[in-house]
């Protein structure tokens, strides 16, 4: 996967969130899973450019966040759990065309490929609605569709599915974990979900508590949930 | 603004969006310079009336009628203090003036999608980048702040009707506080969403 972590830490005000972080993640979906507050979130938005190290080295596809943060905002994208928090734009096509308007692509081409991806995430019929009168499954589609659009090698997913229903939070996945030649890493509390992915990796208070095959991971989380 | 929009294929709606607004903005001043007189205000609605027909919404009428239900309260107003200081023929005047500008300006949102008039915007304020303005980010800037009153308005929902869940009053103190923290809040994860959006 092109990520790459030697002794990663992050300090946020007086708090260590991450602390001594090394990891090699080369499977093409990987799950993060942990207790509330171990440190996940942070992780994902330190992938995703938000918040920056305080030691150690970082690489994620070949970038270092630090000095290359343009380049490599072009080639990710990230999901919030939140959708609210993730819409700019009034109506539907356009909040989905925002995300390709630092690309600089002429009108037809943003046209033709908001209109393919609306298609591809069932949203085509709704293009004019007000985004805001959407509901929570439909705004976290437009969300992931505002993200697919800009055709992302990685995509950095922070439970996305937190606030969904059964049959959204069923749609969201199957749409993250579609082979359209990105890269996934999903933070996640969803075991069946983190389930599904080649890797997955277990944080807990800051650090990398295990890494491996995401049945191995998920008993030894179980396993700590027990304690 | 936000819900305003209107989808159609209308005169106005194939208008570019820097020329409809340039047209739009003299017909407002244009309503807006006329005197005080019983004249005027037949002329003021008169011109509201042949906007809304001639732009092409379907159901120009009807949409006219919407437009004035929503600034009933403008109107009320305008023309209770106007009477009450003025006398008739410049309260009913000048009432017209104000809400022929306000339906006419409300005109280029309902046939104007966002994103076009910021493009028009940007566009429009390119002569000022030499001056250091960044006009792209000065059209963001205006539709975020757009955007956010949807949001604000519904934090101010979600917080009074958990004050109601919990049997609150009504209490200003009360409700400034955790809206403030909400907001700021948001202000934070719309700060990320632009990020991952690839915004600087």
């Amino acid at each position: 996967m092109s990520i790459r972590l030697d002794d990663v830490c992050v300090r946020l005000g007086d708090v260590d969130v991450l602390r001594d972080v090394s990891l090699r993640l080369d499977g093409r979906t990987v799950a993060v899973v942990g207790e509330n507050g171990s440190g996940k979130s942070t992780f994902a938005r330190l992938l995703g450019g938000l918040v920056a190290r305080t030691a150690g080295e970082l690489s994620i596809l070949g970038l270092d966040p630090a000095r290359q943060a343009a380049e490599l905002r072009h080639r990710i994208a990230l999901v919030f759990s939140n959708p609210d928090a993730q819409i700019i734009m009034p109506t539907v096509a356009e909040d989905v065309a925002f995300s390709l308007r630092s690309n600089r692509l002429r009108s037809i081409e943003v046209r033709q490929r908001v209109t393919a991806e609306l298609d591809r995430f069932g949203l085509a019929a709704l293009a004019d609605r007000s985004s805001h009168d959407l509901s929570g499954g439909q705004k976290q589609l437009l969300a992931l569709c505002g993200a697919f659009v800009r055709r992302p090698e990685l995509v950095i997913a922070d439970e996305p599915t937190a606030y969904l229903d059964a049959r959204n939070a069923r749609r969201v996945a199957d749409h993250l974990f579609e082979d359209g030649g990105h890269r996934l890493v999903l933070v996640t509390h969803d075991l069946a979900l983190a389930e599904r992915c080649d890797q997955a990796v277990l944080f807990a208070e800051g650090r990398v508590a295990a890494v491996g095959a995401p049945d191995a991971i998920i008993a030894e989380y179980e396993t700590i949930l027990r304690c | 603004m936000l819900s305003l929009y209107r989808p159609g294929e209308g005169r106005l709606h194939r208008m570019p969006a820097g020329p409809k607004t340039l047209l739009l903005l003299v017909l407002v001043l244009g309503v807006s310079l006329l005197p005080s007189a019983w004249w005027a205000a037949a002329a003021a609605a008169t011109l509201s009336i042949l906007a809304y027909v001639l732009a092409g919404l379907g159901g120009g009428m009807h949409e006219l009628g919407r437009q004035l239900l929503a600034i009933r309260w403008v109107i009320v107003i305008t023309a209770a203090s106007q009477l009450i200081f003025l006398g008739p023929e410049q309260a009913v005047a000048n009432t017209a003036r104000v809400a022929a500008a306000i339906v006419l300006a409300a005109l280029l949102v309902l046939t104007t999608r966002v994103s076009a008039l910021l493009d028009a915007i940007e566009r429009g304020l390119g002569p000022l980048a030499r001056f250091g303005l960044d006009p792209g980010r000065a059209a963001l800037l205006l539709t975020v702040t757009l955007n956010t009153i949807p949001v604000l308005a519904g934090l101010a929902r979600d917080i009074r009707d958990a004050q109601r869940a919990r049997g609150g009053r009504a209490d200003l103190r009360a409700f400034t506080v955790p809206f403030l923290v909400m907001a700021l809040k948001h202000a934070d994860e719309l700060g990320d969403a632009l990020a991952a959006r690839g915004v600087r």
